[in-house]
């Protein structure tokens, strides 16, 4: 069954050098029948090789990378290339930060350029990560996977849905896409063992990742959180979530802003987290960078006591009656200590 | 022994109990009569072992996990191994407003119809098919919806939230699906909303919603209409009684091609809408629900300690003719005597019961009703 296992028939090098992650592109570098070795030390491969460490450092630096002109076939078969070797290089920096940053930066340039396509293309892309498409409706269960739904836009209830299928623009697409990419390549390289040649070529783009990862943790440092300082919305909400309960959508987002808020780190949240019973390491974090900004470019504050309330999560005690805001009660009381 | 725990004894030695998919991989759960606690984390290899466990005990309640495990009698859930789960809707007459005044038929009445609306959201707007979709009557206060499509037993909690929040229309942004647009005239704008009952999801539902509620007010009298109109949260007499002057037979259809003037007065009518058709059921953070992938349910084919009524299945097609307290009954007509501590008018069997006070001879079947209930002793 071909056809079945290649959704893009007669892929393009242009195509396979925008999105090198498509098993068509892989199918492709295997028949070129190049090995590690060539890849790594030939001559030919060297602009491979260059674009290669570029993805990785600006994937890791910037969040994102640029695309380059693909002017003539060369140029494809060079960006086709960069692709494993960068994938290469990610592994061996050994850093569970840096495979995350760089799946995330594929996925984004991808959808970059994703959502330029026409939807023709995208219902292949979408095929190509089992998507249920149909022109511009995908089915619900779809959806649901890759849809951001703390957002309220993405919410289900806020989307037209007929007979199973969610009614969606081409971007929105793209942007599910872009999920469903990330979560592939965030898998693939989880599992992944880089070859002990790599280190030889890239020992020097490794070491300066290395350098770069080990001061951004850094930065994340801050003072001691002390929880018996919370307001008991959030302490309700931390015994709950510790203890397994499933606890709903909007109270999740007003813990994990909180605790961002007064300065918890994103492991610190994501070991309350751990108790859940369908936890999920690399979705939980995925959530909790994207609510404090670490991946979103927003970063989210808790909600006024108000919007608690209304979502049913207040448990008011004295203090709160002085304050409209979590983290108001949060500051005043660490005051008075 | 025990008088129910008797009756139940008789109804367990020859039970019709419908056996859930994938039997060996779920937890089954029991309270027993006179004892206070569950008892958890029990998995039967057979089907024949948990009838001799059912002939055994005869216990007050008997339950299932809607998941299923790889070690399904492990203590603690990482143990355990989930392997997927049914989805499950429970609608209890706890969610119903103004239960407590109700008698036990009205209640269960007033629960079919949120069972009727979430059914219609299932179908129509998630595509279940009614092959896929099982109804019980929980023998207590309520009805169960089971929904067992191959792709929606691997979600996971927060995909089921959202299926949860779609029926109950939490978190529904009005301002979001249904558009105001402003148009503007000589020196002011006006604002219209625009609305499409031909559109799916909830922006078609409040469209259908507004267009029908305003047929039904505009075929009332005058008096009547404004009456309606002000039974609406924030609507006064003035704004009902200009917003009825306001609906000419052109307007309406104006409406029905999906633009709304005077979209402030019109948003009064359409926000206490969502309410009216969106799914009373569980929604409070600390109740165990829908959302939850571990929850117990009661056993199809048992009975319910608090009723003495059978779990039953009802046939989707036949959820309008389903009457529980005829089709759920298993216990037989002969005369018992039983001390009456509470007076009650019931209809059961399609008899009319109207019981007093003292020492009474009913059929069997009421009498396990009565004392289950604790409105009388055996």
């Amino acid at each position: 069954m071909f056809f079945k296992w290649f959704p893009f028939n007669f892929v393009e090098l242009s195509t396979m050098a925008r999105y090198p992650f498509i098993s068509a592109a892989k199918e492709w570098v295997k028949n070129e029948k190049a090995t590690i070795e060539e890849i790594l030390f030939d001559d030919i491969y060297e602009r491979a090789r260059g674009r290669g460490a570029e993805r990785v450092m600006q994937a890791v630096i910037a969040g994102f990378i640029k695309d380059i002109p693909l002017l003539s076939e060369i140029d494809c078969v060079m960006e086709i290339f960069s692709y494993p070797v960068a994938r290469m290089i990610v592994v061996a920096s050994g850093s569970e930060y840096v495979i995350r940053r760089y799946a995330l930066a594929e996925a984004k340039r991808a959808y970059e350029n994703l959502k330029n396509e026409s939807i023709n293309f995208i219902e292949k892309m979408a095929d190509e990560f089992g998507m249920r498409i149909n022109g511009n409706r995908m089915y619900f269960v779809d959806y649901l996977r890759y849809a951001p739904t703390w957002d309220i836009k993405w919410k289900l209830v806020n989307r037209e849905l007929k007979k199973g299928e969610v009614v969606l623009e081409k971007h929105e697409i793209a942007r599910l896409l872009q999920e469903a990419i990330r979560k592939k390549i965030y898998n693939e390289l989880t599992y992944m063992y880089p070859p002990p040649e790599i280190k030889k070529v890239f020992g020097d783009v490794i070491d300066e990742i290395k350098s770069r990862v080990s001061f951004r943790e850094k930065e994340n440092k801050i003072e001691e959180v002390d929880a018996r300082l919370f307001p008991p919305c959030i302490k309700n909400l931390v015994s709950a979530t510790k203890s397994g309960m499933n606890v709903p959508h909007v109270g999740r987002f007003t813990l994990v802003t909180f605790l961002n808020a007064v300065g918890m780190s994103v492991e610190e949240i994501l070991k309350i987290f751990s108790s859940s019973p369908d936890f999920n390491a690399e979705k939980t974090r995925y959530q909790i960078e994207h609510i404090t900004g670490k991946i979103s470019g927003t970063n989210y504050t808790p909600p006024k006591c108000d919007t608690i309330r209304t979502w049913g999560l207040c448990f008011p005690d004295d203090i709160c009656r002085r304050v409209k805001h979590p983290l108001s009660y949060y500051r005043l009381k660490r005051r008075r200590k | 022994m025990n008088f129910l725990r008797k009756k139940f004894m008789e109804y367990y030695s020859n039970p019709s109990i419908e056996f859930p998919a994938r039997f060996d991989r779920r937890e089954y759960a029991f309270i027993l009569f006179g004892e206070g606690g569950m008892r958890r984390h029990i998995s039967f290899l057979s089907r024949d072992d948990l009838l001799s466990y059912l002939r055994k005990n005869s216990p007050a309640h008997v339950y299932y996990s809607s998941a299923y495990y790889r070690h399904p009698d492990a203590g603690t859930m990482r143990e355990k191994e989930w392997m997927g789960a049914d989805l499950i809707f429970d609608l209890d007459a706890d969610h119903i407003p103004n239960a407590i005044q109700m008698s036990y038929e009205e209640m269960l009445l007033e629960v079919k119809k949120e069972l009727e609306k979430l059914l219609s959201f299932l179908m129509e707007d998630f595509g279940f098919e009614k092959r896929h979709i099982r109804l019980y009557f929980s023998g207590g206060r309520g009805y169960h919806c089971h929904v067992s499509h191959p792709d929606v037993i691997p979600l996971g909690s927060q995909e089921r939230r959202e299926i949860v929040d779609y029926v109950t229309a939490r978190g529904l942004n009005f301002k979001g699906i249904v558009k105001e647009k402003s148009i503007p005239k000589e020196y002011f704008s006006d604002k219209t909303l625009e609305i499409n009952p031909k559109r799916g999801g909830w922006s078609g539902r409040i469209a259908r919603g507004i267009i029908e509620f305003l047929r039904e007010v505009k075929k009332m009298e005058r008096e009547k209409a404004i009456k309606k109109l002000m039974e609406l949260d924030g609507i006064g007499e003035k704004t009902a009684s200009s917003l009825y002057d306001f609906l000419t037979e052109e307007r309406i259809r104006r409406i029905e091609d999906g633009k709304i003037d005077q979209s402030t007065e019109f948003k009064r009518i359409a926000i206490p809408l969502i309410k009216k058709l969106s799914v009373s059921m569980q929604s409070s953070t600390d109740e165990p629900v829908t959302g939850d992938i571990k929850r117990l349910i009661r056993l199809p084919g048992s009975l319910h300690g608090k009723t003495g009524l059978r779990v039953t299945n009802v046939d989707v097609d036949n959820l309008h003719e389903f009457n529980p307290l005829r089709d759920a009954v298993v216990f037989g007509e002969n005369g018992i005597k039983v001390v009456v501590e509470k007076p009650l008018s019931i209809e059961m069997m399609e008899n009319k019961f109207k019981i007093e006070r003292g020492v009474r001879e009913v059929p069997e079947y009421l009498a396990v009703f009565l004392v289950a209930r604790g409105f009388a002793t055996a």
